[in-house]
């Protein structure tokens, strides 16, 4: 099934270890499929939020960021393998969030 | 005297990341990516914080259903697009072919429809001078959309690929990259759904 | 001797079979050498056309309202009977800023430098994605073309200063010039997306592709900082590219991102732009840096003095880089706690500068001093820097800040960063690099003279700006007369003047000196400057692939004097350590 190559590309392989997908032949494909029923259902629970809104709205609004963070981790987890790769890899890609926070909030300020 | 000049001795070179360089390549750019939608969404986040008052809610100009049946069209074709380096990754050709074009085809579905719902903005008088919610939306996602026309357009091309046989379990890495981009526009059109449509 | 426990082989270079034909061999170039020389053709052609819009605006501050010498080939739009309109002084003001920033330096530094000398110097034989390269140069032509053509289109090229200030780049109502605000924009979007391309590229290079032995800490310090240089590049031009296509839809297509009446917010651009514009100025100087670090070492026949702490203030200049944007804004009545922390972390990178500061005057300390030329030029970008970074510790200070803002002290502070510091390192890497890309010396008399007088009347034209801006003397001013308060100054505009003449005729001097050594040059030997760096280690000019065999890496990247070697005064990093002779047996 998993051709020596497979390994050699994932490096990071070990990191599956202790997961709860940690079967043999998942060791390079995670279950697409469940990733993507969660994606599916997170989005169902996201519209639903909206539609049956009676909670006051920065709940709402905390919700949906919580759950939209939830479904970009699940892609770039899963979908994009960062979870198998170094974790050079992952820092490299995650390198500009903090560039991006600091810009938002801190024009955010000028309203204060 | 030994000890002064550090001598090359055996060690393995430094292979970088440990990862093939079209992929480092990509990761790379797609940080850059990252930076030019936040200024994008950035200003949108910023220019509706300081205006939050006369902000529209959710749903009052935008179709939610039609964009949330949408957003599960373009994961769906982020499903495909993993299975297709799956099936190109253990050599599986035929599944390669097919999977790759259930991506291009998905992919052009969600352009379509968001064309639609384009039309139909327009349509009702809502378009990019109508304040700065028109402003925002149209230069977010028709930015997101230009970025889904590129993939589409490399992956009806890795289709043809594929369906010459160009993929199998020792040629996957084009697949994988273009997968790592297809990814990333998925994963800004779930951050934008929510922040654009739902919020 | 240390034994070699294993003795990895050099693996073969892989080589085109077949000659390529000229087209694919000098125009449409996949090896990063062409590339690189291109750029350098395409960057000093930019850096000649905005030192003349340079001498235009110089013209008007000295003698204002005279008509220019030739001012009469200009048309009735620009310069009626040879007398410059303020309208055309604008373009001038914005195209200067924008040819020298963003196709000169910039290119110069990165398009060049970063092209030519990162494969070579980590052991490469091209970069990681040659295709990809040569689509950033070519996609940098078009860009400079519109730039250059928006001169020609109905309203003149862009005037609203090369910081672009919304509401007045948005309404093209106010500002008079319409299409060649656009095209500044579409210009400045396409250099962007050459620029992520060719970041793209660098990055993944010095990841990927070193030589065998390359460790990250045997890097030549060029290669870190162009390298840091690279990263800065990718993650903040897409920033202006944003914020580029919301001016332009604010223009076209009717938008309100800037525009105040309709709920825009003017402050949000600025945001943006400098959030792009601080970075980029490290852009513009750190590879300076990183040329003056090696040059001076081989100028000094010394290692660099701590090259650990080199690498750590280029990083950390770079972070907090990032975080400073505000300090071109605080005139704008921003949030005093934001000014404050922008204040703080201004200052906080004065100290990574005197690191590499001091670490460059460590360097020279009691070296084995060779003043070439490419070692004058990198003692004068220290000196030049030190004085244009004493002035940027002025400026991080808000309450100091708001007193000069928009005065010539700004002006004399960005040209001794940019010309004393950025242009100084570029001389100098020209100089150096010369024999390595053409495979002929310059002239190293005429580069003396170039070096004494580029620097005598630099320090004349740019020095007394600083006086000119602490007594009132405005950034951007079309009319010199019938300010009270400017009277007293004309006389130093006219010494300014002319000094600058004097500094673009010294600048001509280089252009003979490149032209003529690029035919009539002296050969070159392969290793000119007996430096330690790989490139020095293949023949001048280095062969399509670079190598016989890929390099293998045994030393560090500035071994200059080592006690260890008894013939020479030099290491290359390729040294086998077993055929070194040993000054102690």
């Amino acid at each position: 099934m998993e051709s020596t190559e497979t390994a050699h590309e994932h490096p990071g392989g070990q990191a599956m270890a202790g997961d709860e997908a940690g079967h043999e032949e998942s060791h390079a494909h995670p279950r697409y499929m469940l990733v993507w029923l969660w994606l599916a259902l997170l989005t169902v629970a996201e519209v639903a939020i909206v539609w049956f809104a009676f909670l006051p709205r920065v709940w709402i609004v905390v919700m949906l960021l919580f759950m939209a963070v939830w479904k970009a981790l699940l892609v770039a987890l899963y979908f994009m393998h960062l979870r198998f790769e170094p974790r050079r890899v992952a820092l490299l890609a995650a390198s500009p969030l903090p560039l991006a926070v600091l810009l938002i909030l801190a024009v955010m300020m000028e309203y204060r | 005297m030994a000890g002064a000049v550090t001598y090359y001795a055996g060690r393995a070179p430094e292979r970088g990341l440990a990862v093939y360089t079209q992929k480092v390549g990509m990761w790379v750019f797609l940080a850059s990516e990252v930076m030019f939608f936040t200024s994008l969404i950035g200003s949108y986040i910023i220019l509706r914080f300081g205006a939050s008052e006369t902000w529209p809610l959710p749903g009052e100009v935008l179709n939610i259903p039609v964009t949330a049946i949408n957003t599960f069209i373009l994961i769906c074709s982020s499903v495909t697009m993993v299975k297709a380096f799956a099936a190109a990754e253990v050599g599986d050709k035929r599944g390669t072919r097919l999977f790759t074009l259930a991506t291009a085809l998905i992919g052009s579905t969600f352009l379509g429809v968001q064309i639609l719902e384009y039309r139909e903005l327009l349509h009702e008088g809502f378009g990019p001078s109508s304040g700065l919610y028109g402003s925002t939306f149209y230069t977010m996602t028709g930015f997101h959309g230009f970025h889904v026309f590129s993939g589409v357009c490399c992956l009806f091309w890795a289709s043809w690929k594929a369906f010459r046989g160009g993929y199998d379990n020792r040629a996957y890495k084009g697949l994988e990259v273009l997968g790592l981009y297809w990814h990333f526009v998925d994963l800004v059109w779930i951050i934008l759904f929510t922040v654009v449509y739902l919020i | 001797m240390a034994t070699i426990v294993a003795e990895p082989t050099g693996r073969p270079v892989v080589r085109e079979p077949h000659e390529l034909s000229f087209i694919r061999k000098y125009i449409f170039s996949s090896d990063h050498k062409v590339i690189g020389i291109q750029f350098l053709f395409l960057s000093l052609f930019f850096l000649l056309a905005g030192g003349l819009l340079a001498m235009m605006i110089r013209w008007q501050l000295a003698w204002p309202g005279q008509p220019m010498p030739l001012g009469s080939l200009f048309p009735e739009t620009m310069a009626p009977d040879g007398i410059m309109l303020p309208e055309f002084y604008n373009s001038l003001v914005t195209m200067h800023g924008t040819f020298m920033i963003f196709f000169a330096v910039m290119l110069l530094l990165v398009g060049v430098f970063a092209n030519y000398l990162i494969p070579l110097q980590i052991g490469a034989p091209d970069m990681a994605f040659p295709r990809i390269n040569m689509a950033s140069f070519w996609v940098a032509v078009p860009a400079g073309l519109i730039a250059l053509a928006s001169f020609l289109v109905e309203g003149g090229a862009a005037g609203a200063g090369w910081t672009s200030y919304a509401p007045l780049s948005a309404m093209p109502e106010a500002s008079g010039v319409s299409l060649g605000q656009q095209m500044w924009i579409v210009s400045l979007v396409l250099l962007g997306l050459s620029s992520i391309l060719g970041s793209t590229n660098y990055i993944t290079t010095v990841i990927n592709m070193r030589a065998p032995g390359m460790t990250w800490m045997r890097l030549p310090l060029t290669v870190w900082a162009l390298f840091i240089t690279a990263i800065l590049a990718l993650l903040s031009m897409p920033v202006l590219t944003g914020a580029m296509i919301m001016l332009l839809f604010d223009q076209t297509i009717g938008t309100h991102f800037f525009l105040p009446a309709e709920g825009g917010q003017p402050l949000l651009w600025q945001h943006l732009f400098w959030f792009f514009g601080h970075p980029e100025v490290y852009v513009l100087i750190l590879p300076a840096m990183g040329f003056t670090s090696e040059i001076l070492a081989n100028g000094s026949r010394k290692p660099v003095f701590g090259y650990h702490a080199m690498v750590g203030a280029l990083v950390s200049i770079a972070v907090l880089g990032f975080m400073v944007w505000g300090h071109h804004m605080f005139q704008s009545g921003m949030n005093p706690l934001l000014a404050t922390s922008f204040m703080v972390s201004t200052m906080v990178i004065a100290v990574p500068s005197a690191i590499k500061t001091f670490n460059w005057m460590g360097t020279m300390w009691r070296g084995n001093l060779h003043f070439h030329t490419p070692m004058l030029f990198a003692i004068g970008f220290v000196m030049l820097f030190v004085i244009g970074g004493l002035s940027g510790i002025f400026m991080a200070s808000a309450p100091f800040d708001i007193f000069i803002h928009d005065t010539y002290f700004i002006v004399a502070h960005i040209h001794y960063v940019l010309f004393g510091g950025a242009l100084f390192g570029i001389f100098a890497a020209i100089y150096y690099w010369f024999p390595k890309m053409f495979g002929r010396m310059m002239n190293e008399k005429l580069g003396k003279v170039h070096f004494a007088l580029t620097f005598l009347f630099f320090n004349l034209v740019f020095f007394p700006m600083h006086t000119q801006g602490l007594a009132g003397m405005m950034r951007r001013l079309y009319q010199t007369t019938g300010y009270e308060h400017l009277e007293g100054l004309q006389w130093t505009h006219v010494l300014i003047t002319i000094s600058a003449f004097g500094l673009f005729l010294s600048g001509m001097l280089f252009a003979v000196n490149f032209a003529w050594s690029l035919f009539r040059g002296p050969k070159a030997p392969a290793n000119p400057w007996n430096a330690t760096t790989l490139e020095w280690q293949t023949p001048s000019p280095p062969m399509h692939g670079n190598w016989e065999e890929v390099p293998v890496v045994y030393h560090g990247p500035h071994e200059y004097s080592h006690p260890d070697v008894a013939d020479k005064d030099w290491l290359a990093q390729n040294e086998r350590p077993d055929v070194v002779s040993p000054a102690r047996p």
